[in-house]
This record gives C-alpha cells, structure tokens and sequence, in this order.
C-alpha cells in the first residue's frame, strides 16, 4: 500500500512541474500593488494553517492574500456553489476527483496528506485495551482494532458494562465520535475504513457491496446522535470539554500533531493518540478553479517555506524531513511507517455507501441489532 | 417572531423583560443605538441568549448589527432562506435543531463556537442539603424521583420556545430513557411516562431563559431553576447539581450564512478570530460565566472539577418534534390560559379583524412547527373573557387528550364571532380573570393571564381599585401573572404597572401583528 502511494505522490508531483513551469512567472501583484485576494473553500480542519500569519506572509511574498471559507468537503463536492472561488481543496481525494471531473479541471495538487487516528484518554485507552480494542503496535505506536470495534459496537455495548470499569462509568454507548458523514470528510474516511472492514478486508467496489456494506455500518453513525458538520468542531470539543463529551474521535492525525508541534498546553498529559487498524490515508487535494488558485496549488507543493509551515500543522509532505524532525524534537506520538493502511473506495462507490446511510437518517429505519462484520 | 413586533424594551424595573422581539436591531454599541446597515457591517440573526455578549462587541474593531429572534422562530427562518440577503451570519445557543430541518444544512456556512454552558438544575442551597445531595454525584434519575415525590419545585424554560427548556428536555429524556444512543421515537414515547413524574415538578415556565431566572430572583416561588450554567452561576443562593448520568451543553456556534457576499465573509472572519483570542475567551468567561471555546484558555474555579457527560441529542426532527409534543401534551403540568380581550368599539375594522386573526392562529391556523407549539395544546383549559363597557360572559374551552381538533374548531368559531362595542372595563375585566382563577384555584394548572386592549379604561373599576382587589388576594393566588400586550392606543404606563403588580410582562404588539405577540407569549402560559 505504501509503495502504491509513493507511486500516486510522485505521478502528482510530477503534474505538479508541468503547471509549475507554465505558471511559473510571477504576475500576481493587484492593480494597486498590494498582494491579489483569492478565495478557496477548504476542509475546516486546515483553516488553522491558512490564518496563520506566516502562511499568510509566505504567501504575500508571491503576491497573494488568501481567504478561506471552511465547508464539509462533501458540501464542497456537492452542494457548495463554487463560482465565487479560486480553488476548492476539499481534505480527500474521492472529493477533490468528483470537483475536478464536474468542472472539467485538468490538473489538481494532493500538497499534503494526512493518515486517519483517534484521540483518547490513557484511561479509556486503558479500558479499551483491557476489552482486547486497543494493543501496541510493536512499533512505538498503540492500535485499535477496527474489527473488534465493530463486533463491540453491534452489540449495543455501554462504557458501564465494560468489565472492570470504575475509570468512565458512563451509560453511554461505546461508539467513536465523528463528524456528520452526509457532510464531512473525516466521518467518511472513517466509513472508508469501516466499510473495508465490513465488506470482509477488501475495499467496496460493487454496488450490491455499498447496499449490503452501508446498512451493516451505518448504526455506528446514527446511533451517535446529532453529529457536528465539519472535523475541527468535535476535535474541539475533545481539547475542551475533555472525555465526558468525547472520549475518543476520530480524527487526521495532523490535527493532534499540529497541537503538539505548538506546544501551546492544549494537549494535556494523559491525551492519546492511537492508529486504526486498518487506517486510510486522507489525501488533502485543491482542485484550481482560476490560474490564481493554480498558483496556491502550486505553491502550496513546490513552496520550501510553505511545506515547512505545512508539516508544523502536522501535515506529511513529500519532503518527509520537516515533519520527521518535528516529531522528533517534540517526543510526537506519530507512527513513523503505518503498515495497515487501505485505499478508500472510489468517489462513486464512496458517495454511494453515504447516500445509503443518508436515507437511512431520512428513514427512521435503523437497523439496530445487525452484525456489521456480518457482511461477507 | 415576527419582525414587525417590537417587545416594549421592558425596561421595567422589576418587570424586567430582557428578550427582545425580532427587528430590535440595536448595535454593537451598546446601549440602544442601532448600528446602521452598510457594507462594512455584518449583519446577525440572533438568540436573545447572546444579548449580554453584544456589548463586548464593540471592541472588536467589527461593526456588528443584532437582530434577535426566538431560536425555534429563527432556525425555521433560516431554513426557509428568509435570512439569506437580509443577514450575514446566524448566532443561537446551538445549531443542533437547525441542522434538523430539511434544507437548513445548504444555508450555513462556516460554525465558529464561541463558548459553552451547560444546561443544569440550580436549587436553593439549603434545599440541596435538606435533600442530601450536597457534595455528592447525583443522577436525572433521583432528581426525577424527588421531583416525583414532592421534594422541590422548579421553573424551567418553555422547550418550544427556548434553548435552555429543549436541551434540558433532551437531556432528561435522554437520562431517563436509560438508552445509550441517540433517542428514537419509539424510546420517546417510552419514556414520557417518566417525563410527566419529573415535570411534575415545574412550577414556573417562560419563554426565555433570562426572563425565567429574572423572575425566580424577584418572586422566588420555586426552589430552583433549569436554565444554563452561565444563567445559574448568576443567581444568589443557588448550589448547582450537576447530573452525573449527563447533560446537554450549548455551545453558542457564530455561524456565516452561505448567501453571505465576500466583504461580510472577511467581517465574520476577522469578529469570530477576535472573538477566540485567549484575552476575549477570559473576558467572556468572567463576565458571562460561559465556558471558554479554546484550549489555551482554562476554565475558572466556578465550573467546579466534576466531569460532564454529554448526552447524546436526536439525529432525526421528527424525535426532536416528537419530544416537544410529548411535553406540551402529556408531560407538562397543563395549563389554564385566560384571555381578556378588549372588544370596545374602538376595536372595530382592522383592529378586531387582527384580533380574531390572533386566536384562530392559536387554534393551529399556523403550520409551521414554532405555530404548531404554540397552538392551544391538548388538556389546556382556555378562558376567554371579553370586555368592553361591561365584562361579557366568560367563555370556557377544555381540550381534551388526543383529539383536541373539535374543541380547537370551537375556539376558532368563538374568535370568529367577536363583535365590538362600547367603551373600555380593562380592570372589570381583569377582576373578572382573577375570579375565575381563583374559583379553580386547587385544580393543578399553571395559571396565567393575557390582557389585551387598544386603549384607556374608560368603566367600572379604575386601576387602583384592582391593584387592591389583588394585593388583597391570597398568596397562591397572586402567583398568576399577567402579560399585557400593548396594542393600538394602549396606557402605556398603566399596562406596565399591571405587568410590575403582578410579575408578568409587556408585549408590544402596537407595531404589528397581534398574532406575533400572542405567540410569543405562549412560551410563558
């Protein structure tokens, strides 16, 4: 899997020269001189990056000002009305496929990417260790098993039945917070995952597999109640309010790196991060709507500066050093070679598993008590 | 709300209505004065529950007009795009109901939080130890218990009309349920048996959070509130019980609407970028009691240390919906809702017209669901004593459980046939309403009074002479509030020293329509 990626990443960067040497002349100065404003609309969780002021100088420095509007990416795919923007980079590839086929775009940047993690709690990691979800990797990283998950989930499971429990005694389900999947990228690279699980170790690619495969999945969705739209709001409320709202989410891994690599207090001893088992990687692509917006692609892949800034916010590159290093010098807990990583179905069959769990919400008619690794 | 009615801004002393109608558009300059509209400024449909944050405002560099709204009123507005082009951006205590409705998802674009609170229950310190739960974990569970058995009263928020009354609706459904996922409506149905032993309990109810904890520190009455953490901390003497099986938290999202042009994006940007700066974040902490929406900032010594359990909320409307309908028509104490209804010969034409228009509005005229909820509800008893030279013959409607359709088509059928004539027995009329009050006094409803007129008393017994009538009351008695609305050529003064006498309210209702503010004032019956 790995080496696959390696291969997409350098097909990418590869485009990326082409436009680059097309685009290269620096034209970008407004009429009155002052750095020319292009607006994207991108996945919550990268707005950090965006408004931070050095991004914002290292993009001033080639005559840019750019503004974000933040959106679900599949609200970027799909609902959004894209005219007024320079570029869409929606926090997937599935997503950043279906804009760039709708609007007939030729060449698209995956700038960075990010795998799929949990955050938690030592003591829930510890309880889920003792329920047999959570093991060490044996490569200085924690798991957790997707598949155990899924057999505990579909039992109706609660925090207080767990044997031994006196750390999170709550009459909760056992049930991983995500965002909204009719909306946000994170829940549905978490589908991704659970989908492959599901659909017995292989990736969806029919659809009487999406049918089968989004009924048995989608109680792990619905049976969490009202769900936030975009990733950065429950990775919010996982610094803030702490495990009672949220004892564990799914998350990018950069999202918790970015908060390590600050240093800024907000990720309090006894915070974890673990893996999926298996995991996806979540490939943060911009789809150019203007040359303005190629420009930001562009940028944002060739520029040393901008990809340094990059990894601070816990993004992997392709240059891994910057990010290395940080994880280095910060003691991270990030897993340096993911060895259990799978590819997200397509967009079609993707957008087709959500589609089915959407009418499923509409409907009422949740399947409750359905084995989702019954689906074989 | 409508936006044509403007709630007087009751600045009355102690009648103290703080909510403000729709179309009260004051600025972020504080005190009154409306920021003009204009391209550098970033317009904002509002809950009344931010009001306390607007002043604050004026420091963040952003020119901010506020337009405040009830939140189920607003949401539904804004699902139906009647906010696109006329609003920027959208801040109500939580998005959650919103997101619900059909179509409302597309309109919304960026959510910045800005803070949290939990919804709590507040009880007078001593009757949190006289019930033994002082210092100790205490569960929805033994609160509904004790609610059963009599051991506290409390007021809480109407859940149709306010934030704080549906998520601790939510909250307390979603404990007693003993469910571990999101509430379905089956399980709602399930539990409202135990919703009516808990709401048992309520002895006060209002249309707004703020104007519930105003009035509980004036009249007391009950031992305690449910009303945010924020609302709560604010009032003396009350100890709070955090329920250790969960509660459901507001958490206050400023939210840009996707119809915004690019100038209002960058407002919205730069306000809610200010509005997270650690020093802000603190100085919202310690002036609202609200929790800090970013990690840098800590939160203060006052939330206490113990871990709050978020309970799951509804995915689905249809549960939410389901929820407020089986609180106003099974789980609720029910009410007794009196009308005294001017119907002088001043009223004749229009005036008449929009008043009959009003009542069969509340007979379920109005399908929207804020309409729906503030329909006369089924085992509400419904009192209409009209008014002019002399009171008219008081007229009584009571709907039954399950099938209240015939007796609404009654009402409907009264309303229809008002006729004007004569001249104007306000406090006849008034006494009238306290009477039949008082000749059902023991019965278990929560009493209330509307006074409506278009003008100054011109019979029968002057103002003074019903203040002593009232004064001379017995104390339960006293308890039943009046909400007057101003209409027409109303005493302005006079009304308000009703609204003070009797610790009700004014609803203004001489800019609009009568309907708006009977509406309005469902949330406090």
């Amino acid at each position: 899997m790995k080496r696959s990626i390696g291969v997409a990443l350098a097909l990418l960067l590869g485009a990326v020269v082409v436009v680059a040497v097309v685009l290269g002349n620096r034209n970008g100065e407004g009429a009155g001189g002052g750095p020319v404003a292009v607006r994207g609309v991108i996945g919550s969780e990268k707005k950090p990056f965006f408004d931070d002021p050095l991004v914002r100088a290292a993009f001033a420095k080639h005559g840019l000002r750019v503004e974000v509007d933040t959106a679900g990416s599949r609200q970027i795919a799909t609902e959004v009305k894209l005219d007024g923007y320079a570029f869409a980079f929606p926090s997937s590839l599935p997503a950043a496929e279906k804009i760039r086929k709708d609007r007939g775009v030729a060449t698209v940047f995956s700038p960075f990417y990010s795998p799929m993690a949990i955050a938690t709690f030592q003591p829930i990691a510890d309880l889920l260790t003792g329920a047999g979800l959570v093991r060490d990797s044996g490569r200085g990283y924690q798991v957790f098993d997707v598949a155990k998950y899924l057999d505990l989930a579909a039992k109706g499971t609660r925090w207080d039945k767990l044997p031994g429990n006196t750390a999170y005694p709550a009459r909760k389900r056992v049930l991983l917070t995500t965002t909204d999947v009719r909306t946000s990228n994170s829940a549905a690279m978490y589908l991704a995952i659970t989908s492959y699980v599901a659909n017995g170790e292989d990736v969806v690619n029919n659809t009487g597999q999406v049918t089968k495969v989004a009924r048995s999945v989608a109680p792990i969705f619905l049976d969490q109640g009202y769900s936030q739209a975009s990733s950065e709001a429950p990775f919010d409320d996982y610094l803030v309010m702490g495990s009672g709202k949220t004892p564990m989410v799914m998350i990018y891994e950069a999202q918790y790196l970015s908060r390590v690599f600050a240093g800024d207090g907000s990720i309090k001893p006894g915070m974890r991060l673990l893996y999926p088992s298996p995991t996806v990687l979540s490939k943060h692509t911009l789809v150019p709507l203007t040359a303005d917006g190629s420009k930001v692609g562009q940028l944002l892949t060739e520029d040393p500066e901008l990809r340094n800034l990059a990894a601070r916010y816990g993004f992997r590159t392709a240059d891994p050093a910057a990010f290395n290093g940080l994880v280095a010098k910060h003691g991270a807990p990030a897993a340096r070679d993911l060895v259990d990583v799978v590819e997200p179905p397509t967009y079609e069959h993707l957008e087709g598993l959500i589609s089915n769990i959407d009418r499923l919400y509409a409907s009422g008619a949740v399947p409750q008590q359905e084995s989702p690794r019954g689906v074989r | 709300m409508s936006r044509r009615t403007a709630r007087l801004a009751a600045a009355l002393a102690l009648v103290g209505v703080t909510t403000a109608l729709a179309a009260c558009s004051t600025g972020a300059g504080g005190s009154g004065d409306p920021v003009e509209d204009g391209p550098d400024v970033l317009r904002v449909l509002a809950g009344s529950e931010v009001k306390d944050l607007e002043p604050m405002l004026r420091q963040s560099g952003v020119k901010v007009r506020i337009s405040y709204t009830g939140t189920l009123d607003g949401a539904e507005q804004v699902a139906r795009g009647d906010a696109d082009g006329s609003y920027d951006a959208i801040w109500f205590s939580s998005n959650r109901y919103l997101s619900l409705i059909d179509g409302a998802k597309g309109r919304l674009s960026t959510e910045t939080k800005i803070m949290s609170s939990p919804v709590l229950l507040g009880l007078r310190t001593a009757k949190v130890k006289e019930l033994g739960w002082e210092g100790k974990p205490v569960s929805w569970e033994q609160i509904a218990n004790a609610a059963r058995q009599g051991r506290f009263t409390f007021g809480m928020s109407n859940p149709a009309s306010s934030n704080s009354g549906f998520s601790a609706l939510v909250g307390v459904a979603a404990a007693l349920s003993d469910a571990g996922e999101a509430l379905s409506p089956e399980q709602v149905t399930a539990v409202t048996p135990r919703l009516k032993e808990f709401f048992s309990a309520q002895r006060l109810t209002s249309g707004s959070s703020g104007w519930l904890a105003e009035a509980y520190a004036r009249d007391g009455g009950v031992d305690g509130l449910v009303n945010y953490e924020s609302v709560l901390l604010g009032v003396k003497g009350l100890s709070l019980v955090y329920p250790s099986d969960g509660v459901v938290t507001a958490d206050y999202p400023l939210t840009l609407l996707a119809s915004a042009t690019t100038d209002k994006r960058e407002l919205y940007g730069r306000l809610t970028a200010w509005l997270r700066t650690p020093d802000t974040q603190r100085r919202i902490m310690t002036t609202t009691h609200r929790r800090p929406a970013v990690p840098e900032v800590r939160p203060g010594p006052e939330f206490g240390t113990a871990p709050l359990l978020e309970l799951p909320f509804p995915n689905r409307r249809s549960t939410a919906d389901g929820l407020i309908t089986a609180y106003l028509d099974e789980a609720r104490v029910p009410s007794r809702a009196l009308f005294v209804l001017d119907t002088s010969g001043s009223m004749q034409g229009d005036r008449i017209e929009n008043l009959r228009r009003a009542l069969v509005t509340l007979t379920g005229a109005d399908t929207s669901a804020s309409g729906t909820f503030s329909r006369f509800r089924d085992r509400e008893n419904v009192i209409m004593i009209p008014f002019s030279g002399s009171v008219g013959q008081p007229r009584s409607f009571t709907l039954p459980e399950g099938n209240p359709r015939p007796v609404l088509d009654e009402i409907r059928a009264y309303a229809q046939g008002l006729r004007t004539e004569g001249g104007t027995a306000i406090f006849e009329g008034l006494r009238t309403a306290y009477q039949q009050a008082a000749a059902t006094a023991n019965d278990g409803r929560y009493t209330s009074v509307v006074l409506m007129t278009d003008g100054e008393n011109t019979d029968g017994i002057s103002y003074d002479d019903f203040a002593a009538f009232y004064r001379a009351l017995p104390e339960g008695q006293r308890r039943t509030r009046t909400f007057v609305v101003l209409f027409g050529d109303s005493d302005v003064e006079e009304m308000r020293q009703i609204a003070t006498l009797t610790g009700g309210a004014v609803f203004d209702a001489r800019g609009g329509s009568l309907a708006a503010a009977f509406k309005e004032i469902r949330g406090y019956q």
